[in-house]
């Protein structure tokens, strides 16, 4: 009596113990990402959008008839904090699937836990590393707007189609390596374009003043000005050189924060390069971004969604290609052969292949605030790019 | 400009170290503090910005007050070093409250206000945004007035004697619990200025603590107990950055601060203005 009273307990006891993640009946998905610190700004509205896009799924009733569990961790764009949660998502949460969108600093230690347990690494508002591009590394794919070098090349095609007179150009980048790297290609690839690079200033991130550098782009007699780096670089270089009353033409990367920008600033000259339709356009998928975040209450301006909408429609069109039972194997099959309709937020769609894992062509659109109209406009429609 | 951001910010590290001791390595974080209450006043007092300037500015000297009645008043007694981490900790839990409440965004106050920050010419071509040349005015104004308060006011006096010997002042009547706090909130209300004009020029994100910090380099090369050294040093300092950014490389502007630091460690460790003893103390 005794005994089976205590095998009672015992199963009892098993029944209440929590069930691991993975055994459950759901999608386990983890991110680790830049959610407050100083580079926060261009990441934390992108997971705020994946957030209420995987709510809104299951919401609906989830993907193959199960939940999405998406667990989000904050590294601060801290090395360390993003490899430690790397280790956690992994080991404890058994994610099918790891998220990162934070600065490349993290990708080295999120990249390495993510290979050792076969885990597939999807590249998520920040920017695309080069193993994602063909011949793709098998485990790592990536959803984001901006691509190296293909950007710089978008831009000063931009540039020349439209300068009028013989270009001068000034550069500023952030003192990352991601930054650099791309202003030094576009540097290089100016001067076979038949432009005049004459200046380029690599500007540490906690700078308080501008001016110094913005002066020396000035003097240099840059009659364009071209920025690859995060928003706050960008802008701020600008506006210290209107403050010098510099009066060239200037063209940045349309963040998250470009819409919003754009007009506050109301500069006729100030041109912005994105893979992203704005929403000014209007789009239908754009009405539906803005109730969503109304909905959900979001912190952030629905304009800077579309990042983290995007993700969220391939993570949902990889599981749902993936079926049940999942693992991170099947996950990764389903995404090396995945081709998701972005509705309009991009020029076209998102499409990867076992060797191609950032997108088989990348488009771009440039807007600029129409003095005229009060407005923003659109200054060049798409064009393309085919990613080889 | 450069030089007057280091200097504004300088004092409040000087202000609190040469009353308490206490280095406060949370200066940065109610610095952007007082710029975020900026965007709270900026919403009660659209359109009349001297006035959200003025209450933004009072809540921060009243939250150095608070910090201290609240928090570094527990730490009275305690080793220097233990004041000093619970400023980390501060500074940690700061920043996490603000990330909560006003989002990782940028922000521009300026644009809340409804004010415009044009470009003014200077004699000689030089051109300053007027926020800046605020900032460079608001600085000459209030280390002139810090420097008149400490020589001449009653408060004042009560501060420097509680710096001097925390024991005979005590004994003398002073209330050091009061003059801590006054200290605090002055500290505070000087770095909140900064971090106001700051945003109010370009704009408010999350890397204003960080520039908190590059500003103490210019306190400790002046002398952590000198506020005339605290506007020498940001000289000094801001100085060489600009100078080595235009004819050397922009990228050492990251790190000038800090060699600056160093080679004054290395020729003068209490720094142009300090003095031995306030070295042999730390």
């Amino acid at each position: 009596m005794r005994r089976r009273a205590l095998g009672a307990a015992l199963v009892a006891f098993a029944l209440a113990l929590p069930v691991p993640a993975a055994a459950q009946d759901v999608y386990t998905i983890g991110l680790t990402g830049a959610l407050t610190g100083p580079p926060a700004s261009t990441y934390a509205p992108a997971v705020d959008a994946l957030r209420i896009y995987v709510d809104r799924v299951n919401a609906a009733g989830g993907v193959n008839g199960k939940k999405i569990n998406l667990i989000l961790q904050d590294d601060s764009a801290q090395p360390g904090k993003a490899a430690a949660n790397a280790k956690k998502l992994i080991a404890q949460d058994n994610v099918l699937l790891m998220l990162n969108a934070s600065l490349s600093s993290t990708y080295a230690p999120v990249t390495a836990e993510a290979r050792q347990a076969n885990v597939p690494l999807l590249f998520a508002s920040s920017v695309c590393p080069p193993t994602v591009y063909p011949p793709a590394d098998p485990l790592q794919f990536c959803t984001t707007a901006f691509a190296a070098s293909y950007d710089s090349r978008a831009t000063l095609a931009f540039i020349k189609e439209t300068a009028k007179e013989p270009v001068k150009l000034g550069f500023s980048a952030m003192a990352i390596p991601i930054s650099r790297g791309e202003i030094d290609f576009a540097e290089e690839q100016s001067k076979g374009m038949g432009m005049t690079p004459v200046a380029k200033e690599i500007i540490p991130p906690p700078t308080p003043d501008y001016t110094p550098f913005a002066t020396k782009i000035k003097d240099a007699g840059a009659n364009w000005g071209y920025s690859w780096a995060p928003w706050v670089t960008q802008v701020r270089t600008l506006e210290s050189l209107r403050r010098l009353d510099w009066k060239g033409n200037f063209v940045a990367w349309a963040h998250l924060e470009a819409e919003g920008e754009l007009a506050r600033l109301k500069d006729g000259q100030f041109y912005v390069v994105g893979a992203n339709a704005l929403f000014q356009d209007n789009l239908p998928i754009h009405a539906e971004i803005r109730e969503a975040a109304k909905k959900a209450g979001s912190q952030y301006p629905a304009e800077q969604m579309a990042e983290g909408w995007i993700a969220g429609m391939v993570i949902e069109a990889a599981l749902k290609a993936t079926g049940w039972p999942a693992t991170p194997q099947k996950v990764a099959d389903a995404m090396s052969n995945l081709k998701v309709d972005t509705r309009g937020l991009r020029g076209g769609p998102i499409e990867w292949t076992k060797d191609n894992h950032f997108r088989t062509r990348q488009y771009y659109r440039v807007y600029r605030w129409d003095t005229g109209k009060g407005a923003i406009a659109r200054e060049k429609d798409w064009y393309a790019f085919d990613v080889k | 400009m450069l030089a007057s951001i280091y200097a504004l910010i300088a004092c409040g590290y000087v202000l609190v170290y040469r009353v308490s001791r206490v280095l406060n390595l949370a200066h940065g974080e109610l610095m952007m503090l007082g710029a975020y209450m900026l965007m709270l006043t900026a919403t009660q007092f659209s359109g009349y910005w001297p006035v959200a300037i003025a209450a933004a500015a009072g809540l921060s000297l009243l939250t150095g007050v608070l910090v201290y009645l609240f928090l570094m008043r527990k730490m009275t007694g305690e080793m220097v070093l233990a004041a000093v981490l619970t400023t980390v900790a501060l500074g940690i839990l700061l920043r996490g409250v603000m990330v909560l409440v006003w989002s990782a965004q940028q922000q521009y106050p300026a644009q809340a206000l409804h004010v415009t920050n044009s470009s003014i010419v200077l004699p000689g071509g030089a051109r300053i945004s007027f926020f800046s040349m605020l900032l460079v005015l608001t600085t000459a104004l209030i280390y002139g007035a810090l420097l008149a308060f400490l020589r001449f006011g009653r408060w004042g006096i009560r501060m420097r004697a509680a710096g001097q010997s925390p024991l005979l002042a005590a004994q003398r009547g002073i209330n050091l619990h009061a003059v801590y706090a006054l200290a605090w909130g002055l500290s505070t209300l000087t770095g909140a200025l900064a971090g106001i004009l700051i945003a109010l020029d370009s704009g408010l994100d999350q890397t204003m603590a960080t520039i908190g910090l590059k500003a103490f380099p210019a306190a400790l090369v002046g002398g952590l107990d000198s506020l005339a050294g605290a506007l020498v040093g940001s000289l000094v300092v801001a100085a060489a950055e600009v100078l080595l950014i235009h004819y050397v490389d922009p990228l050492l502007s990251e790190v000038v601060p800090f060699l600056v630091l160093i080679a004054m460690l290395v020729v003068r460790p209490w720094g142009l203005f300090g003095t031995r003893e306030e070295l042999d103390r730390v």
